[in-house]
């Protein structure tokens, strides 16, 4: 009995599930978006704290340490023995032939790691003042001790991994706030237009089919080259995120348009509108709600090309511009190929691209199966 | 349908390419500045009336429109300091080259590849080939270019920059020295290529899938077709439906893709030229560059529809009641 | 029960379906669609296989092909009356290979459901119905389109010239229907299945189309394996009846005795759920509570047992009831049948179903 008790709750559990639930519990089945999922989760984290996880600050550059190599972590001492992470101070020796820096540990002093320590003054999440640090090299004051760069410096002796942090404030943001306004765009637009019918309807048609026309970087370049040099951070990053969202909901507004113009002969939105509903209520209650899961599907997969779309500008010069850093700024160090020969991880921040874009293909691949009620 | 897209698209862009503060005469006088001239107000004024700058946007668009209509004439380059139609076609005829066979090795690579991936479902080879597809999707083209230039010059010593060698640009092309071209396109085809590729292999491969499941798939091989033909004459023509109409985003997509990589590998086609108008303010260069692009984008819908009414007698259906 | 009917029939069986099974590797684990399904058809005769949706009716019908998706793992036997090679399993054929592919269209064929998905939208009806006569009468094109056209005309295709370079989105759903079973029927085939072949249309074509597929049974005197949940139909096609429940078969008799003494009580539902003409309007039509359920990890015990109202408790969800004969020709798989070999109601039996329940 007990048996077919059980097996009727999991079977109604089944059948009564709503739409979003049962897009969850797929979702989960789908171990890439599963796993895509927790990794986009601590690359957003690390983002949300990056003052705090840094260990120096954006432009806290020494110029002692212009493309230092990574800095090496020991564990143990000469004699085998666990002491816990410290580094030695990196120098340099330029030799003649290659005029190239080649650097090596200058192993007279350790300087331990420590951990959840007071330092550099930051303010978390833009006012919480605060002075901890993850972690950070003992003894370290005005250059003479050790540093620590996890992933080497740049080309003024910026510490890598710290900029690669800061760089993902803008980097991981720009395409959701891009992702956002696109959204709007095309849902109000693709709504109207699919709705309305008409000359409306024409209006919007042409102007989508003109900005599908023009491609995508070109124009890009062209709307970027409008911004003004010297405009400060945040408008910077405001103009960048509308230029990027700019195009991506041309096909938001069309698949909209598709869905209502097939929806709305539908007996449910005939009887909305006799009973006297206005098209604004027809289209938020009833119509949108329809598609949403196609919808977040769609945005979810259009995401990867706003990072790439961002990273290519900011990597031209067009995008976005020092003070401010994202990985594209951080990968235009590695424009020529001799700067690679010799600073390799200046590719790193390249890392972080391919990663959090293919995180979100999969999540968006595993959206897209789970959203499938025909799978 | 036609000629009004172009006019608006023309229109479209003339008004991005006046979006920046200042136009062409400012940028060069901040330049000479640097350099140490110095120009009075009237020196400036004079250039502007000498390259028609003086006039408002409105008055320099239907002057350019018109001046193209009734003459051909797409305006003047001010940094070339020759008329914009002789700087473009320096290089259109390389770029349409070099984009259609990127295009051909888009769909060349990306349909048997979609097809295979589409049949082994979920196989050792259908996974790899997924990988791969994912990977150059996610992988920024510019970024690839650096990565294969740099491999091709730890091997060969070689970065093969550009699509000439210094001799080709002294002789010219020939016979003898066309294998060298060919050499030369194989890293930019397949930078510029890759990302588009992999979306490709992406949509036939589900599309096929999706036709494969098909009732007409089923009767097709309950009255004893091979499985062969149901892939190829039934599942196939059906499963290019979106990757026809999906020709002319490709061709933008190319477009896109060529103008970074086109930068950073130095690449004499039209994306360079289009970067440096645009840092320079060269409008009617700019625009008329973006301009022939976005024709070309049109051109390309019109030949998806054809290839779409030649796929899809439904659609041929509609056109001839509509 | 098997052994019997080869016996009697012997050389009169085109199709012997023996122990079949089809399991389906799911990510929530494996659903057992078919579960042991026993069936034989004769010459001429037509079976009906009855049951609701997810029965696994249609499975069984595409097993019979081989065409069934690769998930599906199918056991036990089909065994067809070959053209020249006699009886042949037509499981330990290869489901992709030329000897499968000669047999399907040509010596079985099949209607499917749903003309309107049936046929590809992208080329012409004519093309697709003489690929038929291609691939397993002539190669010579022109004979070909003869016998396709000559074979639209029969099934009562106006104006067949000019409809046979026409696509499917111009035909109506009836005419897609009569072009389906011209395509089925090309090759003169010994065993036609047809997969719910009416539901998707209007009452009056359904009619048309019944007639017209009985009507070519007895001119190519062909088998037919009707299946359908719909028991009006059932009464006017079939000889015999074959009632299907979660992937059994429950009951299997002659059409007469179904009608006339339903011994299954899933089978006195169904039958109790039909419209009769007569009925007073008070009297509110029968249904069967509850849905089928998932076939996945079920639990021992009867399959009906759930929405039956005659169930017995200790009995029903211990042992799972066996195709029993009650007279000749029809059997039934019911602990309530009784005195049967094998009952639950047997001393042994129920001894051992009241230790299980306990």
């Amino acid at each position: 009995m007990s048996l077919w008790k059980k097996k009727k709750k999991s079977d109604e559990d089944y059948y009564l599930a709503s739409q979003w639930t049962l897009m969850g519990r797929k979702l989960m089945h789908h171990k890439l978006a599963k796993f895509s999922i927790v990794l986009l989760a601590v690359l957003y984290v690390l983002a949300l704290f990056a003052p705090f996880v840094a260990p120096y600050g954006l432009n806290d550059y020494d110029s002692n340490y212009k493309n230092s190599a990574p800095t090496k972590i020991h564990w143990v001492d000469e004699n085998g023995k666990f002491t816990g992470p410290y580094v030695y101070k990196m120098t340099y020796v330029n030799n003649r032939e290659t005029f190239k820096r080649e650097w090596a540990e200058d192993t007279s002093e350790k300087f331990f790691l420590r951990f959840f320590a007071k330092g550099r003054e930051y303010k978390l999440f833009g006012f919480l003042p605060c002075s901890r640090h993850l972690f950070e090299v003992e003894g370290e004051n005005g250059g003479t001790g050790a540093k620590i760069l996890l992933l080497g410096a740049d080309n003024l002796g910026n510490d890598l991994f710290s900029r690669i942090l800061y760089g993902s404030q803008i980097s991981l943001t720009i395409p959701f706030a891009g992702t956002l306004i696109s959204f709007v765009l095309g849902i109000v637009l693709g709504g109207i237009s699919g709705y309305f019918g008409g000359a409306v309807d024409t209006a919007i048609q042409r102007i989508i089919e003109v900005l599908t026309a023009l491609p995508t970087i070109p124009l890009w370049m062209a709307l970027s080259a409008a911004i003004p040099a010297d405009v400060p951070v945040p408008a910077m990053y405001l103009s960048i995120t509308v230029i990027i969202s700019f195009i991506s909901w041309t096909g938001l507004a069309r698949t909209v348009r598709g869905k209502f113009i097939s929806l709305r002969n539908e007996e449910f939105v005939m009887a909305a509108q006799v009973a006297g509903v206005s098209p604004f209520r027809i289209m938020t209650k009833h119509l949108v709600p329809g598609f949403m899961s196609y919808l977040i599907v769609n945005l979810t997969l259009g995401i990867p090309s706003m990072i790439i779309g961002e990273t290519s500008m900011s990597f031209l010069g067009l995008g976005m511009r020092a003070p401010a850093t994202s990985w594209g700024v951080l990968l235009q160090e590695a424009q020529d190929i001799t700067s690679i020969a010799q600073y390799p991880w200046r590719l790193i921040p390249l890392i972080a691209v391919i990663i959090t874009v293919l995180a979100f293909n999969f999540l968006g691949d595993g959206l897209r199966d789970a959203a499938d009620p025909y799978k | 349908m036609f000629i009004p897209t172009i006019l608006i698209i023309s229109f479209v862009v003339f008004f991005i390419m006046q979006l920046p503060k200042g136009d062409y005469v400012s940028s060069y006088i901040a330049r000479m500045q640097a350099e140490g001239e110095v120009f009075t107000q009237e020196d400036i004024a004079a250039l502007r009336a000498q390259y028609g700058l003086d006039k408002n946007w409105v008055m320099r668009y239907f002057d350019w429109v018109f001046k193209i209509i009734t003459k051909g004439d797409f305006g003047y380059s001010f940094a070339y300091g020759r008329p914009v139609w002789s700087v473009i076609m320096d290089r259109l005829g390389i770029t349409i080259a070099v984009s259609l066979t990127i295009m051909a090795f888009t769909y060349l690579v990306s349909i048997p590849i979609g097809i295979y991936s589409a049949l082994h479902q979920y196989s050792p080879g259908d996974y790899i080939f997924t990988a791969i597809g994912f990977l150059g999707m996610a992988t920024p083209n510019f970024l690839l270019a650096i990565i294969l230039m740099y491999l091709s010059f730890t091997w060969t010593g070689d970065p093969l920059l550009g699509l000439f060698s210094n001799e080709m640009l002294q002789e010219g092309i020939h016979l003898y020295n066309f294998g060298e071209f060919l050499q030369r396109m194989i890293i930019p085809t397949i930078v510029i290529g890759t990302a588009g590729t992999c979306g490709v292999i992406r949509t036939v491969r589900a599309q096929m899938l999706d036709e494969l499941s098909r009732q007409y798939a089923l009767t097709a091989r309950a009255k004893g077709v091979s499985e062969a033909t149901i892939v190829y004459k039934y599942c196939l023509r059906a499963a290019l439906n979106p990757v026809a109409s999906g020709l002319a985003g490709s061709l933008s997509s190319i477009f896109s893709g060529s103008t970074i990589s086109a930068i950073v590998m130095n690449l004499s086609i039209q994306g360079p030229v289009l970067y440096e108008a645009l840092k320079t303010q060269d409008t009617y260069l700019a625009g008329t560059i973006l301009m022939t692009q976005a024709v070309l984008v049109v051109i390309g819908t019109l030949l998806s529809d054809i290839l779409l009414a030649w796929l899809d007698p439904r659609i041929r259906f509609e056109r001839k009641r509509s | 029960m098997e052994e019997k009917k080869i016996e009697n029939d012997g050389k009169d069986i085109v199709l012997d379906v023996r122990d079949l099974r089809i399991n389906i590797e799911m990510d929530e684990g494996t659903l057992t669609a078919v579960r042991g399904v026993n069936f034989s058809i004769k010459k001429g005769e037509t079976l009906g296989l009855v049951g609701e949706s997810g029965c696994g009716k249609s499975l069984t019908s595409k097993a019979i092909l081989g065409i069934n998706e690769k998930k599906c793992k199918t056991t036990g036997q089909i065994v067809f009356d070959t053209d020249g090679r006699g009886m042949v399993d037509l499981l330990s054929l290869s489901p992709k290979g030329k000897e499968i592919r000669q047999v399907r269209g040509k010596q079985i064929s099949m209607v499917f459901q749903e003309p309107m998905v049936a046929f590809s939208p992208l080329y012409t009806i004519g093309n697709q119905i003489n690929e038929c006569t291609r691939l397993h009468i002539t190669k010579d094109r022109k004979k070909s389109r003869e016998i396709s056209l000559e074979m639209m005309k029969k099934v009562g295709i106006a104006n067949a010239e000019k409809r046979y370079d026409q696509y499917p989105h111009e035909f109506s759903g009836g005419m897609l229907q009569r072009a389906l079973i011209a395509m089925a029927l090309v090759c003169n085939p010994k065993l036609l299945i047809a997969d719910e072949p009416t539901t998707a249309l209007d009452v009056t074509i359904q009619a048309q189309i019944l007639e017209l597929m009985k009507e070519l049974q007895k001119d190519l005197n062909m088998a037919i394996l009707f299946i359908t949940h719909d028991l009006g139909t059932v009464a006017a096609m079939c000889d015999r009846v074959a009632v299907m429940y979660l992937g059994k078969i429950v009951e299997i008799a002659p059409v007469k005795d179904i009608y006339a003494a339903p011994a299954h009580p899933y089978t006195q539902g169904l039958i109790g759920s039909v419209h009769k003409i007569g009925t007073k309007k008070e009297e509110r039509l029968f249904s069967i509570e509850g849905t089928v359920p998932l076939a996945l990890n079920l639990p021992p015990g009867c399959g009906f047992y759930e929405r039956c109202g005659k169930r017995i408790e200790g009995v029903c969800n211990v042992k799972e009831p066996e195709l029993t004969e009650l007279s000749d020709g029809h059997a039934v798989a019911c602990h309530l049948c009784g005195g049967c070999q094998g009952c639950a109601f047997g001393a042994n039996s129920g001894e051992e179903a009241k230790k299980d329940a306990e």
